[in-house]
C-alpha cells in the first residue's frame, strides 16, 4: 500500500494506468464560499483509491464535485480525459454508481411509499373551503443490513458501468459488514473499474491501492 | 332588488332566530361571534355575486378568461400561504397550473361535452370553471405540498438517484409520484363519501335550478369527472413549472424561502 501526501498543487504519482479520473487544482466554491482549495487527486482503472482526511478537509466535497454537483471555480476535473463541466457530469454520471454518506436515509429508495388513506373533505369536490395538507414523517433510518442490502444492490444494478464513487460507505456498518462491503468495492476494482472512497476509517485505508490525504 | 325580495329576504332571516335563540340559553358569548361570521358570510356572498353580475353584464369572453386569471392568482396566493407552501417561488407556477387546467378541461367540457350553442357565455363559463378552479385548487394544494414535503424529508434519495445516473426527471420521479399519490386518495376519498351522508350541494343546486333528475345526474356526473380531471391537469402543470423554482441549475434543491 502506497500513501501520498496531497498537497497544494502537486498530484500523487503511481504505478501507470488508465487516469480515469483528475483533479487538478481544483477550487470549489459555492456562492463565493471556497469549499475546498486546490485539490489534486489521480484514480485510475482497476484500483481503489481512497480519499482520507480530517472532518471538513473536502473529501464529501471532491466526490460531489465529481458527479457535477458543486461548480469548479479554478484548476480543472477530468473523468477519462474529458473536461468535467456541468453539461458533461450528466453523461459522466451515467457510468457512475454512487453510494451516499447517509445511506441510513434511504428507506424509501428501499421501500416506496404507499398510497396511503385520507379522509373526505366536508363538501367534497364541490368544496370551496381552503385545503388541509397533512405531514410526512420522515422515514425510520435504515439499519445496518438494510444499508448493505441497498449498497449491494445499488452495486450490482451498475455492473455495467465504469465507476465507483462511495462517500463513508461503512460509517453505518458493523466490523463484519464492513469487511464484506469492502471485498465487494474490491471485486468492482478488480472488475477493472475505479473506484473512489471518501473515508476517515482505516479499515477502508487498508484496503485501498492507493491512498490520497487532503489537508 | 324589489320591495317583494326583501320582505322575503327577511322572512329568510328570520330563521336565524334559532341559532340565536339557543346561543342565548347556552353560550351567550358566542353571539357576538356568531353575528360576526354571519354578516362576513354574506358580504362575502354579496361580493361574489357582484362579481358574476358584472361579468354577465360584460359579456365578453376576453373578460371571462381575464377573471378566471385573477381567480387563479388569488386562489394560489390564498392557498399557498394558509398551507405553508413557499409563496415566494410556487405562487406563480401553481397559477399557471390551475389556469391551464381549469381552462382546457373548461373549454372542452362546454365546447365538446355540453356541447353549448354560446360555450364563452359567461351564465356558463363562470360557474363551470369556478367549480372546476376550486376543487383543482384544492388538490393541487396538497399534491404540490406533499411534493415539496418529500423532497425536503428525502433529499438524499433524489441525490442518490442523480449520483447514479438518472437523468433530473427520472431523480424526482419518486416524488412527483408521492404528489399524485395525495391527490388520488383524497379524490377516491371525496368520491366515496359523495352522496353518503346527504345530497350532494352541486346536484341540489342543479335540481333548484329547475332541471329533471337526470339532467341533473348527468351533468353533476361530468362536473365531477371534469373537475377531477383538471385537478390532476393542474397538478401536473404546476409541477413541471415549479421545477426551475425549485432546484438551481446544478441539480441542487435550492434552500427554502
Amino acid at each position: 500500500m502506497r500513501i501520498k501526501v496531497l498537497e497544494s498543487g502537486k498530484i500523487a504519482n503511481f504505478a501507470e494506468k488508465i487516469e480515469m479520473l483528475e483533479f487538478k487544482d481544483a477550487t470549489i466554491a459555492v456562492g463565493g464560499r471556497v469549499l475546498a482549495r486546490r485539490l489534486s487527486l489521480i484514480a485510475r482503472d482497476g484500483e481503489l483509491t481512497c480519499v482520507t482526511g480530517p472532518e471538513g478537509s473536502g473529501k464529501t466535497v471532491l466526490l460531489r464535485t465529481l458527479m457535477g454537483f458543486l461548480p469548479v471555480e479554478e484548476g480543472f476535473v477530468s473523468v477519462d480525459g474529458e473536461l468535467l463541466t456541468q453539461r458533461s457530469s450528466r453523461a459522466f454520471r451515467t457510468q457512475m454508481v454512487y453510494l451516499p454518506q447517509q445511506m441510513q436515509l434511504l428507506r424509501r429508495q428501499l421501500e416506496p411509499v404507499e398510497a396511503g388513506r385520507a379522509v373526505a373533505d366536508e363538501y367534497g369536490v364541490w368544496n370551496m373551503t381552503a385545503p388541509r395538507v397533512t405531514t410526512l414523517e420522515p422515514a425510520a433510518v435504515l439499519g445496518p443490513e438494510e444499508i448493505f442490502r441497498l449498497a449491494e444492490q445499488t452495486l450490482k444494478a451498475g455492473s455495467g458501468k465504469r465507476i465507483v464513487i462511495a462517500d463513508e460507505p461503512c460509517a453505518m456498518l458493523s466490523p463484519e459488514l464492513t469487511a464484506r462491503l469492502l471485498e465487494l468495492l474490491r471485486g468492482e476494482a478488480r472488475a477493472g473499474k475505479t473506484v473512489l472512497v471518501a473515508s476517515r476509517r482505516q479499515e477502508v485505508i487498508d484496503q485501498a491501492d492507493q491512498v490520497a490525504r487532503l489537508q | 332588488m324589489t320591495t317583494t325580495m326583501i320582505v322575503h329576504v327577511i322572512l329568510g332571516l328570520l330563521l336565524l332566530g334559532f341559532p340565536i335563540g339557543m346561543l342565548y340559553v347556552f353560550e351567550r358569548k358566542m353571539l357576538s361571534r356568531f353575528g360576526v361570521a354571519v354578516v362576513r358570510m354574506s358580504v362575502q356572498l354579496l361580493a361574489a355575486c357582484l362579481m358574476v353580475w358584472v361579468l354577465y353584464r360584460l359579456d365578453r369572453w376576453w373578460v371571462s378568461v381575464a377573471w378566471l386569471l385573477a381567480a387563479s392568482l388569488y386562489s394560489a396566493i390564498v392557498a399557498s400561504w394558509k398551507t405553508g407552501l413557499q409563496p415566494r417561488r410556487l405562487c406563480l407556477p401553481l397559477a399557471a397550473g390551475l389556469f391551464a387546467g381549469t381552462l382546457l378541461v373548461g373549454l372542452y367540457l362546454l365546447y365538446a361535452v355540453l356541447p353549448l350553442a354560446r360555450a364563452m357565455n359567461p351564465h356558463w363559463f363562470v360557474p363551470l370553471t369556478a367549480l372546476l378552479l376550486g376543487h383543482a385548487m384544492t388538490m393541487a394544494v396538497k399534491g404540490i405540498h406533499a411534493y415539496c414535503q418529500a423532497l425536503r424529508t428525502d433529499e438524499q434519495q433524489y441525490e442518490f438517484l442523480r449520483g447514479n445516473g438518472y437523468k433530473h426527471l427520472e431523480a424526482v420521479r419518486p416524488f412527483v409520484r408521492q404528489a399524485f399519490l395525495a391527490l388520488a386518495v383524497n379524490t377516491i376519498a371525496n368520491l366515496q363519501a359523495m352522496a353518503f351522508y346527504s345530497m350532494p350541494l352541486l346536484l341540489c343546486g342543479i335540481l333548484l335550478g329547475g332541471a329533471a333528475p337526470i339532467n341533473a345526474f348527468v351533468v353533476t356526473l361530468l362536473l365531477v369527472v371534469g373537475a377531477v380531471a383538471a385537478s390532476v391537469l393542474s397538478l401536473a402543470v404546476s409541477l413541471w413549472l415549479a421545477d426551475r423554482q425549485l432546484f438551481d441549475s446544478y441539480g441542487k434543491l435550492r434552500q427554502k424561502g
